[in-house]
């Protein structure tokens, strides 16, 4: 059923190296972020005295804001990592399949 | 009257006007009209990408819950940055190596195509109708208050140039204007926030006390649980930002005016850091207003509350950081922001009808160029005519149910099967009907049965659905059809389509090779 080219694709292990690490950066940053704002979410559902208390002791600003402030910031970072590694990785990759297949 | 106002907006109505006659002589061909000749760039689609999320409800709603709920204005600060993470870690690159001008391409790639299309058409429907009739009520309140015209005429003059930007504009003046729109929103909202710092020494504890000593609610404010309390609520919540943002049809079609999936992929890194950034800001904003907005009578009426509600309370702050030049300029923003919204989902509309429902299911996908974008165009105004005449039907009402419908069908019945359709090898046309299907009917009737259409609009007394968020059970209805009648399927048809996923994988992946050899 595939076409030629899809066939060579398939077999070429840069293509199986692109997808793997692709799939394992993408699915990790994934959890990582859904979890934060999960337990941000449960937190505040079921815990919203925790969020309420002031992140020192003797200070004002409360969990809750650092920690929704602590999930953007986390945010920003691991997308400057994905496109780094998309810069750095992704792309060579896709350039050496692409010249594989026309040889 | 605020005669700076005026003149401001009014500028921006000819720049915007210029820009649309111009993009009228570039846009002759199908990937012109849908998709401004995949010409545009990572950081200006970034920036176009931005402005579609952060509507007049992101600006002036959410700023308006920090307002009065205080620390429960997070959980949409957060998700609405968050939803994009899912788009640019999921989505974003697999939607341009796939389709060509909306996400129905991707879902009908493999699947039998008339039905899916008829499917996907269907949500995006029903996902940018009610979403721009939200939109325009609001729009109609907002200009009354801001420009004191009256709100009929305030309606028709939106959907009037609504309708002139996208028949004669298409994506290229679209683009244009949300980018515009986008640069002078996060100006605005950069000058609000460092105005609100600044008056507090940029202590940031120090407008948390603030906050707390003027609210009513008192340190309440910097709890979770003034609004929402329940965990089913939340998750609804959650689940609509985190999905729905994958799959809101508007945004979705940005990404098919950059050339390639490298380009889509820049366009969310840089649309995170705006919007994030944005987010951020609101917070800031929200908590500014409730220090110098809440306890002066010159923004309050009789009863303690806002003039013009607490969506006001933005604008409100507006005047007391930069006068009356600063509050025209910021009451010119917030038009702009709905005239660029309401024509990104006016687009993404006329796209569902021409693209989905003409060209691939009426012409089997051999339609005539003029025909398409003639038929795309009468579309464009009879949305626009249609959503005009609502809108000054709807006045005065609550309109906050259809935003809430919009982003529910967008979690519930877009995302998934676009998600699956891209994802899951056994997904089978047979699924993606069950599953679409079911996500949108269990939306529609938990909406109907809940607090915000049984009880505020049909006067029972009790909700038989207790949640005024339906989008925890839509999405599993949507996932359980999904998944059952996909494996249950044992037609030729379904095995063909199992199959065939390996060139699509293959293509998700790394493009359509065949044009680069």
């Amino acid at each position: 059923m595939l076409s030629p080219t899809n066939k060579k694709i398939q077999t070429n292990k840069n293509f199986h190296k692109l997808v793997s690490l692709r799939r394992r950066v993408s699915w990790s940053f994934l959890l990582v972020l859904l979890g934060s704002y999960l337990t941000y979410g449960l937190l505040s559902a079921y815990f919203p005295s925790f969020l309420a208390r002031p992140v020192f002791s003797d200070g004002i600003v409360p969990v809750g804001i650092a920690m929704g402030y602590a999930i953007l910031a986390l945010t920003f970072i691991l997308t400057l990592i994905y496109i780094w590694i998309a810069n750095r990785y992704f792309e060579p990759l896709e350039r050496k399949i692409i010249a594989e297949l026309e040889r | 009257m605020n005669i700076s106002a005026i003149a401001m907006f009014f500028v921006f109505v000819i720049i915007t006007l210029g820009i649309t006659w111009w993009a009228a002589k570039h846009t002759k061909t199908r990937s012109d009209f849908y998709a401004a000749g995949r010409s545009i760039g990572g950081l200006q689609n970034g920036l176009a990408i931005a402005g579609d999320f952060m509507s007049a409800a992101t600006f002036l709603g959410v700023t308006a819950l920090v307002y009065s709920t205080g620390m429960d204005g997070m959980l949409f600060v957060i998700g609405g940055t968050i939803g994009w993470a899912v788009v640019l870690l999921l989505v974003a690159e697999r939607l341009r190596n796939l389709g060509q001008y909306t996400f129905s391409d991707v879902v009908a790639f493999r699947l039998e195509r008339k039905p899916v299309r008829v499917m996907s058409a269907i949500g995006t429907l029903a996902v940018a109708i009610p979403y721009l009739l939200a939109q325009m009520v609001g729009a109609g309140a907002l200009i009354q208050s801001l420009f004191h015209l009256p709100y009929n005429l305030a309606v028709v003059l939106v959907g009037v140039l609504m309708t002139l930007y996208v028949t004669l504009g298409g994506m290229l003046a679209t683009t244009w204007i949300q980018t515009i729109k986008a640069v002078l929103l996060l100006t605005g909202g950069t000058i609000i926030s460092v105005g609100v710092m600044a008056m507090l020494n940029f202590d940031f504890a120090a407008l948390v006390t603030a906050a707390v000593d003027v609210h009513p609610k008192g340190s309440a404010i910097m709890a979770p649980g003034v609004l929402f309390t329940d965990p089913i609520t939340i998750i609804s919540i959650g689940l609509a930002f985190v999905f729905g943002t994958a799959g809101l049809p508007h945004v979705l079609m940005r990404f098919f005016t950059v050339p390639d999936a490298r380009q889509a992929r820049r366009s969310v890194a840089y649309a995170i850091g705006f919007i994030g950034y944005f987010q951020s800001l609101i917070f800031i904003i929200g908590l500014g207003a409730v220090v110098y907005v809440s306890n002066n009578p010159e923004f309050l009426t009789a009863d303690g509350g806002l003039i013009g509600g607490s969506n006001m309370a933005a604008i409100h702050l507006s005047k007391v950081i930069g006068g009356d030049l600063f509050l025209g300029f910021i009451s010119a923003v917030a038009f702009a922001t709905i005239l660029a919204v309401v024509s990104g989902l006016t687009l993404s509309a006329a796209a569902a009808v021409s693209h989905d429902l003409y060209a691939n299911v009426i012409c089997d996908g051999d339609s005539d160029r003029k025909t398409e974008l003639r038929i795309s165009r009468i579309t464009t105004l009879v949305i626009g005519l249609t959503t005009m005449a609502l809108a000054i039907l709807l006045e005065g009402e609550n309109v906050a149910v259809l935003a809430l419908i919009a982003l529910a069908i967008a979690a519930s019945v877009n995302f998934p099967v676009m998600f699956l359709s891209m994802y899951w090898s056994r997904f089978t046309t047979r699924g993606a009907l069950a599953g679409g299907y079911s996500g949108l009917a269990t939306a529609l009737v938990l909406v109907m049965l809940g607090p915000t259409v049984w009880v505020s609009l049909l006067g029972f007394e009790k909700p038989v659905y207790p949640y005024a968020y339906p989008t925890l059970f839509a999405m599993l209805a949507n996932l359980i059809c999904a998944y059952w009648f996909s494996v249950s399927d044992k037609s030729q048809r379904a095995l063909a389509e199992a199959e065939s996923f390996a060139a699509q994988w293959i293509q998700s992946e790394i493009g359509p090779v065949q044009e680069k050899l």
